[in-house]
């Protein structure tokens, strides 16, 4: 179920009403319901594959901490990331080694044999939304207990809805066992004043991604499919409108998945601080899908042995950890060589050019924050392309001789980016349910008029569901 | 208390603000977003009060022979020359199909001039191929502003992708399961599908040399024939879902129904595929022709009244003739619409109309 639909804005009050009407005590079963049914709305075919992941990490985590012998404890671990990270490389990485990529072509033409047609079913119709998002929480809980650091679940239903909670299950962000649980289990009262921020997240995440990520997402794709086609405005706007696009679409989605899961009474973590004010990479990965890049950071980067190791070596694990989180992404090796890139100007960064300390001014912050933009949006183009030579050729025409088609575009679409990008500058340091709290009633419901009507009125209408749902 | 009138307080504030906003769009946003998705509506709206007749087409209504055809005229323009005094409306559109046209007819107006529609049948577009085809979703897109609910919510709704929004994906995935598990069945002892589904008839040997290598360019298009016209219509196929709902609504409307199932090359289809291909062609017809009878709608079966000859596209499956086989067609409708409208009628020959 796509957040921005009419069916998720009946299905949460729904949801709302039997989880405060319901006892205490079984509220976490209507939630895993409610998860359930939010997310087999896609396809019922979904469920067995998160239903494996839950009992493989439920059973292992228990027999893990009731193993004492050490190779035993290892093996144990070691299946669950060989089950987890299997499944991920069947659906999300086996298309890359497949012959033919068109469906309809292998499994009509070329497929004879019905296990291969399966196959070929399975990778093309039934690759789950969020696989990526639901394994990698799962793997860190059993990471966890494994390391001592949380307790098992023992309760298989809470321990389902930990790894389901349906605001966050398809795109994060990726939650912590020790941060995400207690609050599960706790019983939460009503609260206005939840309601009163959940609100605020839900109508700016809306903002975000129906008035700025779907209306950039038409003049995107039109470019991104045949470049040579524009002018050079265009092939520009278009690279510098993926970047807003990708940005609105994911941080979007994490305010409604914070507003909903606010109104169960569960903070979930942020996932994005203006991350194009950045003035360095470091501080842009610290501003970027956080949940993941930390996730990154502390079952990845750290056991490799974080900074504590010779220099040579670091640099070889700055770049593993980015080239894999950069392949987390899909099977595409565009992704690879984005996460290549963005680990390498992070090295130069180290090495070569710096990052502005805490005493920069304002010229010496805003010129390293533009030299952060520009390498940024570089990096981007690998992202979005579909190959890599497509990727080249695209940058390359930044530069090259104009094409016939310009982009049209709408002077209402440059009130709706104006607007955001006063909003990223006034969000620097705050959040939109914090920052909007002090303010008069008036004002703040003028605010909301504006944000109502834009997204009833101006949103963007290319059917596009949430670029991070196919991660 | 407190708390519902705080809630209180602030829901009439959202619907205030909502019902602002409605008034705004409708006479700000509103004809331009019309314009942009949604302009068979404008031309609906912005018919003629003393139409009595609409016709409602895709392509095959407008599409000529681009050397052969002297005369340009629509099949909707044939058909009219057959009527004096009756004024005609067209709504045609590429693609479309019985659920834009149930949209469609749904804003006719009750009390309207109008006392009769005809609606184009294609064939094919009961098919899996069409039914779940990429376009769909920028029809069903359409047709969300097509309905009657606030302009504002109609915006909304479409934003909200509240409409069928599957992916091209999810689309190839339901004909892919169809394709593969449905099985044709055959009535006729003489039919026997000896590969019964899309999948396994297509995957089978076709037109191989004497050294057994297949002639793949005819391949391919028996394999397209096969796959747009080898399906059989029933109760839950959505195209007879919507011409249902047509029937439902024009008899609140008080208008009449003609249907006009189009004509496909179907000698074509017998040399590439074979008589299984055919007898499903007939047999949906036939399905066709019976439901809408029953129902009270006026059938015209042009299903064979075309010869290949006529189809301008010699390769493919389109519905598009020269100038004679639209004359073909609308003469056969204008002879089926002499029972509602025999005052006005005047059947016109060919030549008649070359010279018109």
């Amino acid at each position: 179920m796509l957040f921005n639909s009419v069916a998720f804005l009946c299905f949460l009050p729904i949801v709302l009403i039997g989880y405060y009407v319901l006892p205490a005590r079984h509220r976490w079963l209507w939630l895993l319901l409610a998860s359930y049914v939010f997310y087999a709305w896609w396809k019922i075919e979904y469920l067995p594959l998160i239903l494996l992941s839950t009992l493989v990490d439920y059973t292992l985590a228990i027999r893990l901490v009731r193993t004492k012998t050490r190779w035993k404890r290892r093996s144990l671990l070691s299946l669950s990331l060989l089950i987890n990270l299997g499944l991920l490389a069947i659906f999300k990485y086996l298309i890359l080694f497949l012959p033919d990529k068109d469906p309809m072509l292998l499994t009509i033409y070329r497929v004879d044999h019905p296990l291969l047609g399966i196959l070929a079913y399975g990778i093309y119709f039934a690759i789950p939304v969020g696989i990526s998002f639901y394994t990698f929480q799962t793997l860190s809980y059993t990471l966890d207990v494994y390391h001592g650091r949380v307790s098992p679940e023992y309760n298989l239903g809470k321990f389902a809805l930990f790894v389901s909670f349906f605001p966050q299950l398809v795109a994060g962000p990726i939650e912590r066992f020790s941060h995400l649980m207690p609050q599960l289990r706790s019983a939460v009262a009503f609260r206005y004043a939840n309601f009163s921020r959940a609100f605020r997240l839900m109508l700016f995440g809306f903002f975000l991604k129906i008035c700025i990520a779907d209306n950039f997402s038409g003049l995107v794709d039109a470019v991104y499919a045949d470049p040579r086609n524009f002018d050079l405005f265009s092939r520009w706007l278009a690279t510098l409108g993926f970047s807003f696009q990708i940005y609105t679409d994911f941080a979007g989605y994490t305010l409604v998945a914070q507003g909903a899961a606010l109104c169960l009474g569960v903070e979930l973590m942020d996932n994005f601080r203006t991350p194009y004010l950045s003035t360095s990479i470091s501080e842009f990965w610290k501003r970027w899908h956080i949940s993941l890049s930390t996730w990154f950071r502390d079952y990845l980067y750290l056991p490799l042995g974080g900074n504590r190791v010779s220099r040579l070596r670091w640099v070889v694990n700055i770049l593993l950890v980015f080239a894999i989180s950069g392949f987390w992404h899909g099977a595409n090796w565009t992704f690879l060589i984005w996460g290549c890139i963005h680990g390498g100007l992070y090295l130069l960064e180290r090495f070569v050019w710096g990052k502005p300390g805490a005493e920069a001014g304002p010229i010496v912050r805003f010129a390293h924050g533009l030299r952060t933009f520009v390498l940024v949006q570089v990096a981007w183009v690998f992202f979005r392309a579909d190959t890599t030579p497509h990727a080249m050729e695209h940058l390359h025409l930044l530069f090259a001789s104009p094409g016939p088609e310009q982009l049209a575009v709408k002077g209402v679409w440059i009130v709706l980016f104006a607007a955001f990008v006063l909003s990223e500058l006034w969000l620097y340091r705050s959040r939109f349910d914090r920052a909007v709290a002090d303010w008069h009633p008036l004002v703040r419901w003028s605010l909301y008029a504006f944000l109502l009507y834009a997204i009833t009125a101006l949103g963007g209408v290319a059917n596009h569901p949430f670029i991070y749902f196919q991660f | 208390m407190q708390i519902t009138g705080k809630i209180g307080i602030r829901v009439a504030a959202l619907l205030l603000i909502g019902a602002l906003a409605q008034i705004l769009y409708k006479n700000t946003l509103w004809d331009t977003d019309l314009w942009e998705r949604g302009q068979m509506l404008i031309e609906l709206e912005g018919m003629d009060d003393s139409c009595k007749v609409i016709y409602f087409g895709e392509s095959s209504n407008f599409s000529y022979h681009p050397t052969r055809d002297s005369l340009k005229d629509r099949i909707s323009d044939f058909l009219s020359y057959h009527f004096n005094g009756l004024t005609f409306g067209t709504i045609n559109h590429a693609a479309y199909h019985a659920g834009l046209y149930r949209a469609l007819i749904a804003r006719i107006e009750k009390g309207s001039a109008v006392e009769c529609v005809v609606v184009t049948m294609n064939l094919r577009t009961f098919g899996q191929a069409v039914t779940h085809s990429p376009l769909e979703t920028a029809m069903q897109q359409e047709k969300v502003l097509f309905s009657g609910y606030p302009e504002l919510l109609r915006r909304t709704f479409l934003t909200l992708n509240f409409f069928d929004n599957q992916t091209e994906l999810d689309r190839d995935y339901i004909k892919w399961k169809e394709w593969t598990f449905d099985t044709l069945q055959s009535t006729d002892p003489e039919i026997i599908f000896k590969h019964p589904t899309i999948r396994s008839w297509c995957a089978v040997e076709k037109f191989p040399d004497s050294n057994g290598v297949e002639d793949m360019e005819k391949r391919s298009l028996a394999d397209h024939y096969i796959k747009a016209y080898a399906f059989q219509i029933g109760e839950d196929n959505p195209r007879v879902r919507d011409c249902d709902a047509i029937m439902r609504i024009c008899s609140d409307l008080n208008i009449r129904v003609v249907f006009n199932i189009l004509a496909e090359n179907v000698e074509y289809a017998d040399s590439l595929v074979g008589p299984e291909l055919v007898w499903l062609m007939r047999q949906n017809r036939d399905y066709l022709v019976e439901r809408y009878s029953r129902l009270g709608a006026l059938m015209v079966d042009n299903l064979e009244a075309v010869d290949g000859y006529h189809f301008t596209d010699q390769n493919w499956t389109t519905e598009h003739y020269d100038a004679e086989g639209r004359q073909r067609i609308a003469f056969n409708v204008a002879k089926a619409m002499e029972k509602i409208f025999s005052d006005e009628i005047q059947l016109r020959d060919a030549a008649d109309l070359n010279g018109k």
